[in-house]
């Protein structure tokens, strides 16, 4: 797997050098950022658009590094996409995530978690417009739909013990479909996306648990609404639900609701200085993350993401 | 999954506003007829600069173009015009017009009527009506 995902890495770069010059014809903003996990969308959620600047009969690529901080977490992700003739998207991600409070877990059970301990995961992702244009169907209500797919595989680290005692695994598959639609008049776009996941925290707790019921699939909706500004500014907001497979395990073990996962959201502002760039800025709220290890507290904190486009 | 897809439809059809129906206002805020006439003559020579929409009307009759743009966004926004041409199929039967091609269009237009200081609002109101053309002006999917 990680060899392919150089590979794909190596190709993009490649293709994104040739592209450079080439003119691919979207309207700005309209093929969305890079979500986290790599699909073009929100910051946190996946649209029905697909990403980089080719509209029908081109290619176009895309690439971008975020970076989100809260109280006691940092998690830095980059990846690439590549967007055939507004049909298909292909999408590759690294995520980065500095688990440091986890070194508090060996006090519970002697796990061996080493001290600034990172977590890894690896997204690869495909998307497909299957109806509708989001943009230029503004006579109708009828959204741009697309349907997508994302494996992830986790990298624990010293953290593998203590993937092994909640029983997830490292590896996972969600399935989505999105609804996408831009009321122009109005300048209003508003998503939803439908995802069947068995992640624990987008996949960085790994997928499933040993938990009675709680090792299957679930499905958690997303939403995102923005309103535009100009032609090169939007501000909006996300709701993402999350499933919480860890904290009944958590409780069986007297351990409370150290486990607990919470749902995500945040506001953002987007602005496109170029039809190449866009810079998104926002205030994440990723709710309680392993609340056991850091005081219970909230996670909330900045995000900040650059992508370029061709 | 067919349940959920409507589901999601649905909440659309919630969320949606009623899509404004052209009112004599937008035609106010483009500045009635000498606005539209101004807003033409602009267009067409940033269509003619402009590398992707250039060629597609330096063989046209401008002067001829431009007049009918003026009766069809005036009829569009609900001025007392009454646009004569072809219909958007039959006019662009004959072009090789490519999604690109019509999104480039309306990037210039964006540009003329930023120059003629027309609020980012009426701008999109005035998109809203025309973008669905895109079914009968793009010959080349």
């Amino acid at each position: 797997m990680k060899h392919a995902t150089s590979a794909l890495a190596l190709a993009l770069a490649g293709l994104t050098c040739g592209l450079a010059q080439a003119d691919t014809g979207k309207l700005r903003l309209t093929g969305g950022v890079s979500s986290i996990d790599g699909a073009a969308g929100g910051g946190l959620t996946p649209w029905a658009v697909i990403g980089t600047n080719a509209t029908e009969g081109e290619i176009g690529a895309s690439a971008h590094i975020s970076r989100a901080s809260t109280q006691d977490y940092g998690l830095t992700t980059y990846g690439a996409a590549l967007g055939f003739k507004d049909r298909i998207e292909l999408s590759v991600a690294r995520q980065d995530f500095n688990a440091s409070p986890a070194i508090a877990l060996n006090g519970i059970a002697p796990f061996g978690v080493t001290p600034g301990q990172h977590i890894k995961m690896d997204i690869v992702g495909v998307k497909v417009r299957v109806a509708g244009d989001a943009v230029l169907d503004s006579d109708t209500l009828m959204p741009q739909i697309a349907v997508g797919l994302e494996y992830k595989h986790t990298r624990p680290g010293s953290l593998g013990s203590v993937f092994n005692f909640l029983g997830t695994k490292t590896s996972g598959v969600d399935v989505y479909v999105s609804a996408t639609k831009l009321f122009l008049a109005q300048g209003i776009l508003v998503n939803g996306t439908l995802r069947a996941t068995k992640a624990n925290q987008n996949g960085l707790l790994g997928f499933g648990s040993n938990a009675p019921g709680r090792d299957s699939y679930s499905l958690q909706p997303e939403f995102s609404v923005a309103y535009l500004l100009s032609k090169n500014v939007a501000v909006g907001a996300e709701y993402r639900f999350k499933p919480n497979n860890l904290e009944s395990l958590g409780r069986a073990a007297g351990l409370g609701d150290a486990l607990r996962e919470d749902n995500w959201k945040d506001i953002f502002i987007a602005w496109a200085p170029s039809k190449n760039l866009s810079l998104t800025l926002a205030y994440v709220d990723l709710g309680r993350v392993v609340p056991g290890i850091t005081g219970n507290r909230k996670q909330k904190g900045a995000y900040l993401s650059a992508q370029v486009a061709f | 999954m067919k349940k959920t897809l409507i589901a999601v439809t649905l909440a659309f059809c919630g969320a949606a506003m009623a899509q404004t129906a052209p009112t004599d206002s937008l035609y106010k805020t483009f500045g009635e007829k000498p606005g539209l006439v101004k807003l033409m003559d602009d267009f067409m020579v940033r269509l003619l600069a402009d590398p992707r929409t250039g060629p597609h009307f330096k063989p046209a009759n401008q002067q001829r173009v431009k007049e009918q743009l003026v009766d069809q966004f005036c009829q569009v926004m609900g001025g007392p015009c009454v646009y004569k041409g072809a219909d958007m199929k039959s006019a662009h039967a004959n072009l090789d017009i490519k999604k690109s091609d019509f999104n480039a269009l309306v990037e210039v237009l964006q540009l003329s009527m930023d120059a003629q200081g027309i609020p980012f609002r009426a701008q999109n109101q005035l998109l809203a009506q025309l973008a669905p053309m895109h079914r009968e002006t793009i010959t080349e999917k």
